[in-house]
């Protein structure tokens, strides 16, 4: 697994790539949580190049949109591989998390966000 | 896809698992295992052993976790035997996927999207041991 970070105006996008499972799921949860702690209110995950992904890293992205919610926060989730979404979808996530289908939808869900507030 | 199985003998270790997932997926390679039902098997598997790996055992020093897979025509067969405390998957709470975010609870995900990506998951207890069984129809 690897994280990038990269600040477009006010959102924040994290690209995190390969395998999120047990082993890398800890790693990833204090990225996140990290950038919720120090005020990022506008998060993408662009998943675009995720593999794979097991309920360890699942918890991760539930645990991120829960706190942020309560701060008035948002976290967009984007280009999910179809057998990423696939999971997202079994577990109903999709039901609770936006997801866009690519990182410019996200950015732009995120801003028309940032117009109308 | 050819037939054939293996058998991985894991140390009851987290940091074994993705031993475990990098056997499967050379497994299914070599096999040539179409590439949803591969994805399938690892992901139910991760979860399953993950599970057995984190609450199976008083204490895990020692303890070990078996896992088969066999391809069997139109089949993939997997099979978890550990020598943990009982634990039959198919009785846990499934969780509720129409609650609102703030209410979503973080547990019971693994053993969900175990039991949904498999088409049969069966449990028995054989003596001492934990022997779950799960079937993926490849075509």
């Amino acid at each position: 697994m690897q994280i990038k970070e990269d600040k477009q105006n006010d959102v924040m996008v994290l690209t995190v790539t390969e395998h999120l499972d047990s082993a890398t799921a800890s790693v990833f949860e204090s990225r996140l949580l990290g950038l919720v702690e120090r005020g990022e209110r506008r998060i993408v995950v662009d998943c675009g190049s995720l593999d794979y992904v097991n309920s360890a890293g699942l918890k991760v992205f539930l645990l991120a949109a829960k706190r942020l919610e309560p701060l008035g926060g948002k976290l967009v989730l984007c280009a999910l591989a179809p057998s990423v979404l696939m999971i997202f979808e079994m577990i109903g996530f999709t039901r609770i998390m936006k997801i866009t289908a690519s990182r410019e939808d996200a950015l732009r869900m995120l801003r028309g966000d940032g117009a109308a507030a | 896809m050819h037939e054939g199985s293996i058998t991985i003998r894991l140390p009851a270790e987290v940091r074994e698992i993705e031993r475990l997932n990098r056997l499967v997926r050379q497994f299914g390679e070599l096999h040539e295992i179409p590439s949803r039902a591969l994805y399938a098997v690892n992901l139910a598997l991760d979860e399953v052993v993950t599970n057995v790996v984190l609450y199976g055992f008083e204490t895990s020093a020692g303890q070990e976790v078996a896992v088969r897979v066999e391809t069997t025509g139109d089949d993939l067969r997997s099979e978890v035997v550990d020598a943990g405390r009982e634990f039959n998957p198919l009785n846990a709470p499934v969780p509720d996927l129409t609650v609102a975010l703030e209410e979503r609870a973080l547990g019971g995900l693994g053993i969900h999207l175990a039991r949904s990506l498999m088409d049969r998951v069966e449990y028995r207890r054989d003596g001492a041991k934990n022997v779950l069984t799960m079937r993926k129809r490849i075509r």
